[in-house]
């Protein structure tokens, strides 16, 4: 074993590639020896070849401090994670399975509310919360498909097994970096491409495509097409142009669209007005259209609603969505699954406790050292308290809000989240990850093989979020024996 | 397909910014082998530079003296000098970054290269040992994005639009040139006479035109056949000639073109009429501020059809 290897020790983790035993696991074998047959100066000659060509590619994301924009380049760490094509299977058909269910219950909310009648799920906290529009009720998308995207979070606990930890289902970011990600590792390490068989990841884009071609209100063979933006200075506008090229799609902003008197979204081209057919929207709801919604918004569209509530435009994610959105809701997703499709929920959910049940609300206050207490509707990892890693006096601060706002907090117990090797300062150590796969549906539903692997890269933590510190790997699922 | 208008604006200024930072290069280069073979005293100031680039006022803000150092910093340094070299490849940086969707992959990596590349070496290469080499890499990166984009870009409105840049932004550069540089060459006549044509090839050099120039009229360089080539030859790409020519090409593609072709002919008529053999400097200078107000007018004309619908 060569020195950058010494000592890695999976501890009372999960680890992705090692087995407690300390040998690789089955379909990570080849990958493991590869890197362990590295030298301390070839690892670091691999990592500044990715390192070079992420620079070279210009990926980056932009980071907000101090009303400052910073772009950064995309920290990656180049050791795959690898997951055996066996065992993914399940997981995508469990992903699958919990995207129907969500659009079930989001074209129920907004129409029917028999879930609510059913006493399933509790109606004043669907019909209390700020992610449910009015301005979306009686609306019928096509396929009943609201949630088009959708980008859930897994984890593993000590054990591997994989648990949901939340559904974003509002603008889900991140995918750009997955099929970036492939390309990196291609320029970084390619001998390990050669006996792998690893499904491949770039068809995203087009498969993207499929699916918003299926929601077009007009019969065409090539609908038009755009990818709504809130510009440059979007932490995710990188991914936005990303996916416009992939797809041969306009990149628009609000500017270049208009609703016209006959309740048409155009775009303003070269040739004169276009119409638009379908517009994938990277765009909060609240600013897509100051008529409907924020009216200081100068992001969005006059308009917009209107020409999507009659159905002369197909957006994606449909506006309201984020009604499913929410961490009580999450809560609720196993009990959907049984209700709509009359199944049996294939992945788990984090165990959860709702701050808003008495009963609850008791066990999290006596227990807050212990719990991760998260607010209901925050993302990108903001207002999050690890009890563990956390002071008493923050305990204290917590514990005010809960009983503060008891509907807008919900705890769970701190996972042992699975980790990976990972090269950090000349070593290849253990660090903690998630995963994000991404769920596409209208016509059909369709799950990315594997997704974007998130890593802490600082020691012991938790957090994954890259605005917070944290980075990516590519993620391998591979057929066969390896 | 269509193209939406605020891309259409970003890649012609794209474009604009890639050929201002190739020929303010180009300049440079051109002036520092001039200045090598000149007797001293003879020379035109270092600043005759910041003259044809029209920005002594915001030089004269940051430096006193029109040293030789001084106006390399300017031009290679200065990230703020609207003229120079690293603010142009961020700003064509810029437009890229927010129009890669209509562009060929690797035209975003070849100038993100550029900008990158500028911004670690830009520093030091205001002394003339490492000038030579600095302006070289920066002029031949910005031929591989030409080169790029004429050999891979469908041509339908991006080609287009990409290409009226560069068409306005070299007639500018051009006629600029030839306003100072020729006018100056023009005005020491007889003085030293012995070096006016190693000036004459050096405004050739600046432009890219010596070796056209001596394939087509001759290895003689004299004041009158370098006048006429550079606006009247009707092959050389840079000529004011091909400018018109090309750029009426271009707007005949485009719909609702009645302002700009309006404005491109009162463009061909002037150089139809011109002499340009019997020049003097004063006559020169004129035609030239004329000429210079009828681009003003087509770039706004072209910008108010095709990206602000000011006519909508």
């Amino acid at each position: 074993m060569s020195k950058p290897w010494r000592r890695y020790s999976t501890g009372r983790f999960f680890d992705e590639l090692i087995t407690d035993g300390g040998s690789p696991r089955v379909a990570a074998r080849r990958a493991v020896n590869f890197f362990k047959g590295l030298s301390a100066g070839e690892l670091q000659a691999r990592r500044a070849a990715a390192e070079l060509a992420i620079k070279e590619m210009g990926i980056s994301f932009t980071v907000y401090t101090e009303g400052e924009n910073i772009d950064r380049a995309w920290p990656f760490d180049m050791i795959p994670r690898v997951i055996s094509a066996r065992e993914w299977s399940g997981v995508s058909q469990g992903l699958a399975q919990r995207t129907r269910a969500l659009n079930c219950f989001i074209d129920d909310i907004y129409n029917r509310q028999q879930i609510l009648a059913d006493g399933i799920v509790p109606a004043d906290i669907v019909l209390g919360s700020d992610n449910y529009k009015a301005q979306c009720e009686g609306v019928s998308p096509r396929f009943g498909a609201w949630a088009h995207i959708c980008g859930s979070d897994l984890v593993r606990d000590h054990r591997g097994r994989f648990f949901v930890l939340e559904d974003n289902l509002r603008v889900p970011s991140g995918v750009s970096y997955m099929v970036e990600n492939r390309e990196i590792t291609k320029r970084a390490v390619p001998e390990l491409f050669k006996n792998y068989s690893i499904l491949p990841v770039d068809d995203y884009p087009l498969k993207l495509y499929e699916m918003l071609t299926a929601l077009s209100p007009r019969a065409a063979k090539r609908p038009n097409i755009v990818v709504l933006t809130p510009g440059i200075y979007n932490s995710a506008y990188f991914e936005h142009a990303f996916l416009a090229q992939g797809m041969g799609a306009e990149l628009v902003e609000g500017t270049d669209l208009t609703v016209g008197d006959d309740d048409c979204v155009y775009m303003r081209t070269v040739d004169g007005p276009v119409r638009v057919d379908v517009i994938y929207r990277r765009i909060d709801e609240d600013f897509m259209d100051p008529e409907a919604f924020r009216p200081e918004s100068v992001l969005g569209v006059p308009g917009l609603m209107r020409a999507w509530r009659s159905g002369k435009v197909a957006i994606a994610n449909a506006p309201g969505s984020g009604v499913a959105d929410d961490k009580v809701i999450y809560a609720f997703v196993p009990d959907m699954i049984r209700y709509y499709l009359n199944e049996k929920p294939l992945l788990d959910n984090v165990p959860t406790y709702l701050c808003m049940r008495e009963r609850d609300r008791e066990h999290v206050l006596k227990n807050i050292a212990k719990l991760v207490v998260k607010p209901a509707n925050e993302s990108g990892g903001y207002g999050i308290m690890v009890g563990p890693h956390s002071s008493a006096a923050q305990h204290r601060k917590f514990a005010r809000l809960i009983e503060k706002d008891p509907r807008n907090y919900i705890a769970q117990p701190t996972l042992s989240l699975s980790t990976a090797p990972t090269y950090f300062e000349g070593k290849v150590q253990p660090r903690h990850l998630d995963l994000r796969p991404f769920i596409l549906q209208s016509k059909n539903t369709w799950v990315t093989p594997g997704g974007l692997t998130r890593v802490a890269l600082r020691k012991g933590s938790l957090v994954v979020n890259s605005s917070q510190g944290g980075g990516s790997k590519d993620t391998w699922i591979v057929e066969g024996k390896a | 397909m269509s193209m939406l208008s605020s891309v259409a604006e970003r890649l012609y200024w794209m474009s604009r910014y890639l050929e201002r930072t190739q020929d303010t290069a180009r300049l440079i280069q051109a002036y520092n082998h001039l200045i090598m073979d000149i007797p001293k005293g003879a020379e035109p100031p270092w600043d005759i530079m910041i003259d044809i680039l029209d920005a002594q006022p915001l030089f004269r803000s940051r430096f006193k003296a029109g040293s030789e150092q001084n106006v390399l910093k300017f031009l290679i340094a200065d990230e703020k000098a609207s003229c120079g070299i690293p603010f142009a490849v961020r700003a064509a940086r810029e437009n890229v970054r927010t129009t890669r969707d209509v562009l060929p992959e690797e035209a975003w990596e070849l100038v993100n290269e550029l900008h990158l590349f500028v911004e670690a070496h830009a520093g030091n290469a205001s002394g003339r040992r490492n000038r030579h080499d600095f302006l070289s890499e920066v002029i031949s990166r910005c031929q591989m994005v030409n080169g790029l984009l004429g050999a891979s870009l469908p041509r339908d409105h991006a080609y287009g639009f990409i290409k009226l840049g560069r068409l306005v932004e070299c007639a500018d550069m051009t006629t600029r040139i030839m306003d100072v540089g020729a006018g100056d060459i023009m005005e020491r006549a007889g003085r030293f006479g012995a070096i006016d044509p190693l000036l004459w090839g050096a405004l050739l050099q600046a432009l890219s035109a010596a070796a056209a120039y001596r394939r087509e009229v001759g290895p003689i360089i004299e004041k009158d056949a370098a006048l006429n080539f550079i606006f009247l030859s009707s092959t050389f790409p840079r000529s004011i000639k091909y400018f018109v020519r090309e750029t009426r090409k271009e707007l005949m593609r485009l719909n609702n073109n009645d302002l700009a072709i309006r404005s491109v002919e009162r463009l061909r008529r002037r150089l139809n009429r011109l002499d340009a053999e019997h020049f003097t400097s004063g006559e020169l200078h004129d035609y030239i501020d004329d000429f210079q107000q009828q681009l003003t007018s087509l770039d706004a004309a072209i910008q108010a059809t095709w990206f602000s619908w000011e006519n909508a």
